[in-house]
């Protein structure tokens, strides 16, 4: 579904992704961790283009995505992205939030748009404040109505860049489990999280990054309980005390 | 003649006069705004051309008096075409107003957070799309209060098309003064003029203002 090949990014000089080579199938939920600064945002921004890389080829179902930008637009509605910081458009209610691109951009009408966000907030769990702004809105709720906004376009994947990391501690678990649910339904999602529990217990794949590599990739139990790598088992040593 | 007199003897003139000062502004700030949307885009756009373009018309609007800009726009077109002194006047003030608009739209666009357009894209909608539906209602919004404020400069500059034979609010002080010899009380009473237009739509804004935080608030996603 999604095979990453050779890629490599620099900042001016700052060589911020090195050589990465990454496959993700199918339904399958990949968690990227990694300390500060090892290029997580960055790989993420780089699968819908946010940011471009300077070298190497990134597959999204099947297409390369170093195309024009028509269909660029194109391939971003097939691939869903979720902030650290929400990024709810503040001039618009929850619900318009939610059916403004299924309608401008997939030519949806509104009507059947609106069943289908009132759906995705009911499942989300937040059919009640579909009227609401989100400056009227804890954390936790906005970061929900964000993946329902993502939902809506009916993406084949979903981006997550540290969704819980802006949220009180008592808001995350509402967020992680409509994530949870999410994965159980067989979206194929690509999560960067500090969140190990979620690592442990939603991931079939780990992936380990530092200093713009990919130290070391694998199952939850070989990552956490079996490290091959030095630096792996520094990171994961740290996580645990 | 008392000041009331001098109220009462001008009334009818400095009216009209007002009403003219009224349409003079209203086409050259609607004018004026379609410019500085126009030039705000070129100075957020990539492209070079259309930025030198942009910063170019700023600093020369800037950096020369009004005065000049409608005497050139006056008598240098009057080369070409003749323009009554109305059309000429809506056209300097609004090429005048269009520069600090454009500024004033340029800022609030690129003061909205730039997650706004991220998100836009992420969802699949082209750069254009997004600006349109995403970004300058934020940032409308953003520019009313400089807006307001701008309108208010560009009523009182509109007293300047007197000197290029205008009918408006301030040639009809001159007028009055150069037949009463009351100098000081004509100004007086012409200027309760401008500030009573400037109080009507000061009030007019705050309406507006309230409405648009009554409907929507807040500018955190
Ligand atoms: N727009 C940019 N310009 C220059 N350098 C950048 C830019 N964005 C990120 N960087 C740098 O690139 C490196 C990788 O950043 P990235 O945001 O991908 O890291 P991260 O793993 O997501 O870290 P964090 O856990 O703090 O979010 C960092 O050193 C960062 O300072
Ligand atoms: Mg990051």
């Amino acid at each position: 579904m999604i095979s990453i090949k050779g890629l490599d990014k620099w900042y001016n000089s700052l060589h911020v992704l090195r050589d990465i080579n990454l496959q993700v199938d199918e339904g399958e939920v990949v968690v990227l961790i990694g300390a500060s600064g090892s290029g997580k945002s960055t790989l993420l921004r780089c699968l819908n283009r946010l940011e471009r890389a300077d070298r190497g080829e990134i597959h999204i179902l099947g297409r390369e995505i170093n195309q024009t930008d028509k269909d660029l637009d194109q391939l971003r509605q097939q691939v869903g992205m979720v902030f650290q910081h929400f990024h709810l458009f503040p001039h618009m209610t929850v619900i318009e939030n939610v059916i403004e691109a299924p309608i401008h951009v997939k030519k949806m009408n509104r009507r059947a748009a609106e069943r289908l966000a009132t759906e995705l907030l009911q499942k989300v769990g937040l059919a009640d404040k579909m009227h609401s702004y989100p400056h009227s809105l804890s954390g936790g709720q906005k970061q929900r109505v964000a993946i329902a906004r993502a939902l809506a376009m009916q993406p084949r994947v979903m981006l997550f860049d540290e969704p819980t990391s802006a949220l009180d501690p008592e808001l995350v678990g509402e967020v992680l489990s409509v994530m949870k649910e999410l994965a159980q339904d067989g979206m194929t999602m690509v999560v960067v999280t500090h969140e190990m529990g979620f690592a442990r217990e939603v991931a079939d794949k780990v992936v380990y990054m530092d200093e713009g590599r990919i130290i070391e990739q694998g199952t939850p139990e070989q990552i956490f309980g079996a490290p091959q790598e030095e630096r792996t088992q520094r990171f994961v040593s740290q996580i645990y005390n | 003649m008392t000041l009331l007199e001098i109220f009462q003897t001008t009334f009818i003139g400095f009216s009209k006069a007002a009403w003219q000062t009224v349409l003079l502004t209203f086409w050259s700030l609607l004018v004026g705004t379609a410019i500085g949307l126009v030039f705000a885009f070129c100075k957020i756009s990539s492209n070079k051309l259309l930025n030198g373009l942009a910063q170019l018309y700023i600093t020369v609007i800037r950096g020369t008096p009004l005065i000049v800009q409608i005497f050139a726009i006056y008598f240098g077109l009057a080369e070409f075409i003749v323009l009554d002194s109305f059309t000429a006047g809506v056209f300097a003030l609004a090429i005048h107003a269009g520069a600090y608009i454009a500024e004033i739209f340029r800022g609030a666009i690129q003061a909205v957070d730039s997650g706004q357009m991220e998100a836009a894209r992420s969802l699949g909608m082209s750069y254009s799309l997004a600006m349109r539906l995403i970004i300058l209602p934020q940032a409308f919004r953003r520019s009313i209060p400089p807006l307001g404020n701008q309108f208010i400069i560009g009523l009182k500059d509109s007293s300047l098309v007197a000197y290029i034979g205008g009918t408006e609010l301030w040639s009809a002080g001159l007028g009055a003064a150069a037949d009463n010899f009351k100098q000081f009380e004509t100004y007086f009473i012409n200027g309760l003029y401008y500030l009573a237009l400037i109080l009507l739509f000061t009030g007019l804004l705050r309406q507006l203002e309230r409405r648009l935080q009554v409907e929507k608030r807040g500018t955190q996603g």
